[in-house]
């Protein structure tokens, strides 16, 4: 594959004539239903919405059950594990907030508990990424408000 | 609906590009009058005029208010019009402005439905344009903070698929090659100048691994316009009707991640039912198409609904992509107008492209890319972060 060099956060600024505004990362604004989450996230746990009356667990989660729309649920505290399902590598062509990571890595995790969540696979060597290796959660304290649990490789 | 209830008998449609000096409203109306003399109707016959949803919104003069408010009608002078809304499913609307216009046509309020859609993206900002498709195909409070975008799904998906499946990514490049092909023989189709080779996708500068540039569909402004009646009217008023045989749909999700199929290997084996009930309403078989106008927007995608045809044994769609087998002159041609890929994206409007190109392969319309003696076409759409899938036949005949 051909290396191209990467365009400079700067250099992208000055040619679409960005604001410090539109350099801003967008943040979850979260809702009545999901606020647990992000609170637990905020305190380095990660949760899932269980539903109380059939087991289902909702992520993301709704105003109430999907499976039977029962109002009754507990958060349940996640394993933390996950595997890699796919990932992606991001290189080009990204919103201009993420311009200064690239390059960066999306996955598709998926958890023992039942859900699959689209994150970060970070402190990783892209050519060890593999479909099927084993993630545990990591906290990204990214504003006072917002933590976002990403993934990184299990050290064997 | 039963089979042949519905046909399509004429068509409109402006180039893909870039014009920024040509209006949401020019096209709009110019489509609609191309469609209007294809079709050799009356414009006071049309009962029902049915817009798609502009992508964004100008501020001063948006297209979806106007549209919704009843512009389009009285700009066109379709004096007969007794109806007139919009309807969008994204990259689906094709099909959810086609179930409407049915709707139209079962209630006998009219017999003669124009269907329009119109797009200009190039007055927008890059800035406002990566706004909006962060979030368009992403989860706003799940996806987007972590730097989300269609390309990652796509290039996610395209990982996996080659991973679980074994296709090469020499064969993903060779769909582009493909496309590219199909567009070269098209008038107005976004890229139809210069050929592309394998090497070239794949040498093109990274966006999402394993995507290239080459490997991600551009948006372009265009629009396309088709009238629909009911079939005997069709008969009536056109030499060669085009009917639609058989439909079916199914939906999956919002968020990628609640996706139905778990796991990509099986994609092809959800997707497989509703083209077989799509087959099955028209009474013919994957064997029986002339022509597969398959819809993906990014080259695996394709694949995957190739593979869900019932024709070919999953997963080795690529090969025989990469045979030369589904471009001008092979046994298979797929996707005619060049697909979003090399024909450009206009929005909700890229089905719309795929289903009025089809419309004119059957009709014997379709000029330098026309397939000689072209009878039945199976078609698919999807939209949003590939959460839902239809697939129809469409015929010039209805067969026995
Ligand atoms: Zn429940």
């Amino acid at each position: 594959m051909k290396k191209h060099e990467p365009i400079s956060i700067e250099t992208i600024k000055a040619m679409m004539n960005l604001t410090d505004e539109d350099l801003k990362k967008p943040l979850p604004k979260p809702t009545k239903w999901s606020q647990p989450f992000w609170d637990a996230a905020k305190e380095h746990r990660l949760v899932l919405r269980k539903c109380s009356k059939c087991g289902f667990i909702d992520h993301p989660p709704y105003l109430y059950c999907t499976n039977c729309h029962s109002d009754e649920h507990q958060w349940i505290e996640a394993s933390g594990k996950g595997t890699l399902f796919a990932y992606a590598i991001n290189y080009f062509g990204v919103p201009f907030p993420f311009w200064a990571d690239l390059p960066y890595v999306l996955g598709m995790v998926d958890l023992p508990e039942g859900p699959r969540m689209i994150s970060n696979i970070v402190e990783c060597d892209f050519d060890k990424l593999a479909n099927g290796m084993e993630l545990e959660v990591v906290f990204d304290d990214v504003s006072e408000e917002i933590t976002l649990p990403k993934w990184r490789p299990v050290k064997k | 609906m039963s089979k042949g209830e519905f046909a399509i008998i004429g068509t409109g449609e402006v180039p893909c590009g870039n014009y920024p000096e040509r209006s949401e409203f020019e096209i709009a109306y110019t489509v609609a009058r191309q469609a209007i003399q294809d079709a050799g109707i009356d414009k006071n016959d049309i009962g029902a005029v049915l817009c798609a949803q502009h992508i964004m919104s100008n501020p001063d003069n948006d297209y979806n208010t106007e549209m919704v408010f009843g512009r389009l009608p009285e700009a066109i002078g379709a004096k007969g019009c007794k109806v007139t809304c919009m309807t969008s499913s994204g990259g689906a609307s094709s099909f959810s402005l086609r179930k409407t216009a049915e709707g139209i046509l079962h209630s006998g309020e009219t017999d003669t439905v124009l269907v329009v859609h119109a797009q200009r993206f190039s007055t927008f900002t890059p800035n406002e344009q990566a706004k909006y498709f962060s979030i368009a195909g992403s989860d706003v409070e799940w996806e987007v903070p972590y730097g989300m975008t269609y390309n990652a799904l796509a290039a996610m998906i395209t990982q996996a698929y080659m991973n679980i499946t074994g296709t090469t990514i020499e064969q993903i490049a060779a769909v582009c090659v493909a496309n590219r092909k199909w567009a070269m023989l098209q008038p107005n189709a976004m890229f139809n100048q210069k050929e592309i080779t394998v090497e070239k996708v794949l040498n093109a500068r990274m966006v999402s691994y394993p995507l290239t540039t080459l490997m991600c569909n551009v948006l372009g402004d265009g629009g396309s316009a088709f009238i629909m009646t009911t079939a005997e009217k069709a008969r009536k008023v056109c030499d060669k009707p085009v009917y639609i045989l058989g439909e079916a749909s199914d939906y999956s999700h919002r968020t990628i991640t609640r996706a139905g199929m778990r796991d990509f290997a099986t994609m092809a084996e959800y997707l497989a039912p509703i083209a077989k009930r799509a087959f099955e309403r028209s009474g013919l078989g994957p064997e029986d198409m002339d022509i597969f106008q398959i819809y993906g927007s990014y080259p695996c995608i394709q694949l995957i609904i190739m593979d869900a045809l019932g024709l070919w044994e999953p997963g080795t769609t690529g090969a025989l992509v990469a045979s030369g087998e589904t471009s001008p002159g092979g046994k298979y041609p797929v996707t005619t107008n060049g697909e979003a890929l090399s024909f450009g994206h206009t929005g909700t409007g890229v089905g719309i492209a795929l289903l009025v190109e089809s419309v004119r392969q059957l009709q014997g319309k379709a000029g330098k890319a026309q397939v000689e003696g072209a009878r039945f076409i199976i078609e698919n759409t999807g939209g949003g972060a590939f959460m839902d899938c239809h697939f129809t036949v469409l015929g010039n005949q209805i067969p026995g």
